[in-house]
């Protein structure tokens, strides 16, 4: 206990102990492989175009209206490979998901979402006017040319099919669509993407049979289906039936939170880490058409499996009522929000309201490093401090201190912490004085997270010393 | 995302389309004009595009780096070394020297240390467990007041201070 | 008995006084001991000293010196105990709140020696020092038991050579900011000491640091103390023990009257 406080005191040096160098060569090459998955998105669009380049796509331009359709089809290929890296994006690779962690490589996927919109309505538009003035037709005219061809409907029913899925995500983003309807219009990309194939491969003789550029595509388009195929639909199966959950019990922690308990097969093999999450679908009456993405509050323990969730969305209010026996499925576990990102020696943990529920995980699930551990909770009143009684006794356990902010939000500045503790100039620095030295795992609504990262940032904490993740409920 | 990532992916990019531009052959009707012009384009044209992304993040990276606004901030703070007053001890005396950096307690020296020997000597004096009732039966007589751990202006008026207080 | 009671600092505080009432100068000049501190070193009020040094908008050298006299005693002490006694609280915050309270008991106590006053009591939010007798008799301070706060634990009589006593404990005054992990074996700590710095800041280091810095103390100061375990159980020191073992009893139910 002595040596704990003397340790606190801001007269030791700050110095990063030997595991460190652990660390840093997993960090690297963490990092490796996620610059890796960049230049590889730049490369492969920049390679789609180059191999219409080589085929000999510009050497035939003598017009204006052959270098209109030159250009379309570029911005054709290009809008195509990038949605079929979307698709790879979105396709839960656990490669992909080790490197970045899925929530960055969904907000990736998202920001391609408008760029590629664009790209094809201008590979149609183009294309239409190119073909337009060699033909020495109208707009209209080339139109009703394109739709007497079977892969050219084909090809229009995709447009619209995009259109759709990009205007329903860009609502949906404004919480303004309900989440399952707007899942379901998504699911039609993958549609979408196939529905424009014939045209790609028939018309206009750019991918003709027998080309490099032929076997480039089908390969992707392979690759990226083939992908979604086995990672989003049948390993989730398969897993679910090798591990076959069922509700154990249902656990109330306050009027709106609830613990699910879950008994499973063979747990050893999922590879959970304390701070992932997983998708899960409870097949009951009234929450089987609903998934739920919630973290594990606890690792493994035998066969058992628990899960926390405050019930403020539609659907996870009716989860309070699951009956013991319930069969569960879910896809995962997925998330960097674990010890495979760490980076630094020490371990600083910063969770508001049900956001501590994957620290609570995270916590179990580290090992004594010779580093510090120190968890600030943020709560609006002490109702709001679930899990605390284990949380603290995970904290002692790693030998460090649990600290709860209680009290309401300070309303003169923005910050993340109470009112009172901004007066009294609390601070990361000052609750974690190895701050620098530290990773820090940050989980709670989206503004109050992006709040402490950012004091983080202004610390001079490397974004790679920074974990966060969005508890939006 | 990170510079090197961004740098990688517009590089790789580049070079991918430069090499798959040379090897195609430019449109002709271009190519014609003058070859000069050609490679006089294209190069400054993508120098042009790295050398402003490159820019742009080795500006970036200049602002993340150096602590600019911190040090300007901090300038009015004060450095230096201080000498503490002398706590003293039963066996000696203990001082302390304290180094501020900006305003910011960056290390504390120990002047005067305690003589340590004098602890075998004293350790007669350790506290070691009383029955409760020996002392429940001991404490009874009337006291002038009391003493606990703080309370609050609210807190006093349920103390027992209070009732002493109240009493005289 | 002349009785004061007044509010500062957070807390209540009572001086006795066998005898007629104080004069109002002297009155004062207590009272201005708190005050002034108050000012200086709350952290409850943004513009004291204190809080601009812990938000960083004064630097502790710039500070006035009555501030960096109270400081540098503070991070002696922190020294002095290994860190068992912090300038700061737990979440990292500059919090002297301690050792400025007992350094306003001692103020006040000389102002009283000063005044000729022989026989006086002084009890700030359950800290005591005292000066003489009460009616020729020592002082007798009780200790509250803390796990029924209407009660008293034990009464100790506070003789010559040991004229101050300061009790650590859970305390009362809330944070909105606490720690539950790095708990200590005690629920409670009371040091007997020649002066209330030394009382203070032991039982708080005490109470913080748990067996280790109980030994350490006792055997690099001359104290004597009283601590209460989480599991009820009371530990004392050899002369302490003596005092508390062969008083008599009387009866003496709370309140009483002098």
């Amino acid at each position: 206990m002595n040596t704990g406080i003397a340790e606190r005191g801001w007269s030791l040096p700050e110095a990063a102990s030997a595991p460190s160098e652990d660390y840093r060569s997993a960090l690297r090459r963490r990092l490796f492989a996620a610059d890796l998955a960049v230049v590889l998105c730049w490369a492969s669009t920049a390679g789609a175009v180059a191999l219409y380049l080589l085929s000999g796509g510009v050497s035939q331009i003598h017009s204006k209206a052959d270098a209109v359709t030159a250009l379309g089809i570029i911005a054709g290929l290009a809008g195509t490979n990038l949605i079929l890296i979307m698709l790879l994006l979105a396709a839960r690779i656990p490669w992909l998901d080790r490197a970045v962690g899925q929530d960055v490589a969904i907000g990736w996927h998202r920001r391609l979402g408008k760029p590629v919109l664009y790209l094809i309505l201008a590979h149609a538009a183009l294309l239409t006017l190119g073909y337009a003035a060699t033909d020495g037709l109208d707009v209209v005219g080339e139109t009703a040319a394109f739709l007497s061809n079977r892969d050219m409907i084909l090809a229009y029913l995709a447009l619209a099919l995009l259109l759709a899925v990009v205007v329903t995500s860009l609502v949906a983003v404004r919480r303004k669509f309900p989440y399952e309807a707007w899942h379901l219009i998504h699911l039609l990309s993958y549609a979408a993407v196939l529905l424009a194939l014939p045209h790609e491969l028939s018309y206009g003789g750019v991918l003709a049979a027998g080309t490099v550029e032929r076997i480039y595509w089908i390969a992707l388009y392979l690759l990226a289906y083939g992908a979604a195929a086995w990672y989003r639909f049948a390993k989730p199966l398969l897993l679910s039936l090798r591990h076959d959950f069922r509700v154990v019990s249902v656990e109330r922690l306050a009027p709106d939170v609830i613990s699910i308990h879950l008994r499973g097969r063979e747990l050893g093999r999922l590879g959970i880490a304390g701070g992932q999450y997983a998708t899960w679908r409870f097949w009951s009456a009234r929450n089987w058409w609903h998934s739920h993405p919630l973290s594990f509050s606890a690792m493994p323990h035998g066969d058992l499996l628990r899960i926390t969730v405050r019930g403020a969305g539609s659907g996870t209010a009716g989860l309070a009522g699951l009956r013991r026996g319930t069969r569960v499925w879910f896809e995962g576990p997925y998330g960097l929000f674990s010890r495979h990102a760490r980076s630094a020696p020490n371990l600083a943990l910063v969770g508001a309201g049900i956001g501590v529920t994957p620290l609570r995980a995270l916590l179990e699930d580290s090992r004594h490093s010779g580093g510090e551990t120190a968890l600030l909770v943020r709560a609006s009143d002490e109702s709001q401090l679930y899990l605390w009684e284990e949380l603290h006794t995970l904290c002692e356990w790693h030998g460090g201190t649990a600290f709860a902010d209680v009290g309401p939000r300070s309303r003169a500045t923005s910050s993340w912490l109470s009112a009172d503790a901004v007066r009294r100039g609390v601070s990361l620095q000052s609750v974690f004085p190895r701050i620098l030295h530290s990773d820090l795992y940050i989980c709670g609504p989206g503004p109050w997270a992006e709040l402490v990262a950012q004091e983080a940032k202004a610390l001079g904490l490397e974004d790679h010393q920074i974990h966060l993740e969005r508890f939006d409920s | 995302m990170r510079t090197r990532a961004v740098l990688g992916g517009v590089f790789s990019s580049a070079a991918i389309l430069i090499g798959a531009w040379s090897l195609s052959g430019a449109p002709k009707a271009v190519h014609v004009a003058a070859a000069a012009t050609t490679t006089g384009t294209t190069t400054p044209g993508s120098g042009t595009a790295s050398s402003g992304t490159s820019g742009s993040a080795g500006s970036g990276s200049t602002g993340g780096a150096s602590p600019a606004p911190s040090s300007t901030a901090s300038a009015g703070k004060a450095s230096g070394t201080y000498t503490g007053s002398v706590v003293s001890t039963q066996y000696g005396n203990v001082q302390v020297q304290v180094t501020l950096s900006q305003g910011k307690i960056t290390d504390v020296t120990a002047l005067q240390l305690t003589d340590r020997e004098g602890r075998s000597v004293q350790i007669s004096n350790y506290a070691a467990p009383i029955l409760r009732q020996e002392v429940l039966t001991a404490q009874s007589a009337s006291v002038d007041t009391v003493s606990g751990a703080t309370y609050t202006s609210e807190g006093y008026l349920t103390s027992l201070q209070a009732a002493l207080d109240q009493a005289g | 008995m002349a009785r004061l009671v007044f509010t500062s600092m957070g807390t209540v505080i009572s001086v006795l006084r066998p005898g007629p009432e104080l004069p109002a100068s002297l009155e004062r000049a207590v009272r201005e001991e708190f005050t002034s501190r108050d000012a200086r070193f709350s952290s409850y009020r943004a513009d004291s000293e204190l809080s601009r040094v812990a938000r960083g908008d004064l630097s502790s050298l710039t500070a006035g010196p009555e501030f960096r006299a109270t400081l540098h005693r503070a991070l002696g002490w922190e020294e002095a105990t290994a860190g068992a006694f912090s300038v700061r609280s737990p979440d990292g915050i500059l919090d002297l709140a301690g050792i400025v309270k007992a350094e306003a008991i001692e103020g006040a106590g000389n102002i009283l020696k000063q005044t000729g006053l022989h026989d006086w009591l002084l009890n700030a939010g359950g800290d005591v020092l005292v000066g003489g007798h009460n009616y020729g008799a020592p002082w007798k301070v009780g200790i509250v038991d803390p796990e029924d706060r209407s009660k008293v634990l034990a009464g100790i009589e506070l003789l010559p050579g040991q004229r101050a006593l300061a009790t650590s404990g859970v305390s009362e005054r809330g944070s909105h900011i606490w720690s539950a992990s790095g708990r200590t074996p005690f629920s409670q700590v009371s040091v007997l000491a020649p002066d209330i710095v030394t009382a203070d800041v032991l039982a708080t280091a005490i109470m913080a640091g748990g067996h280790r810095t109980l030994e350490a103390a006792c055997s690099r100061w001359d104290i004597d103390a009283l601590c209460v375990t989480v599991t009820g159980e009371l530990l004392t020191t050899p002369r302490l023990r003596l005092q508390l073992q062969v008083k008599p009893t009387h009866d003496g139910a709370l309140p009483t009257s002098a």
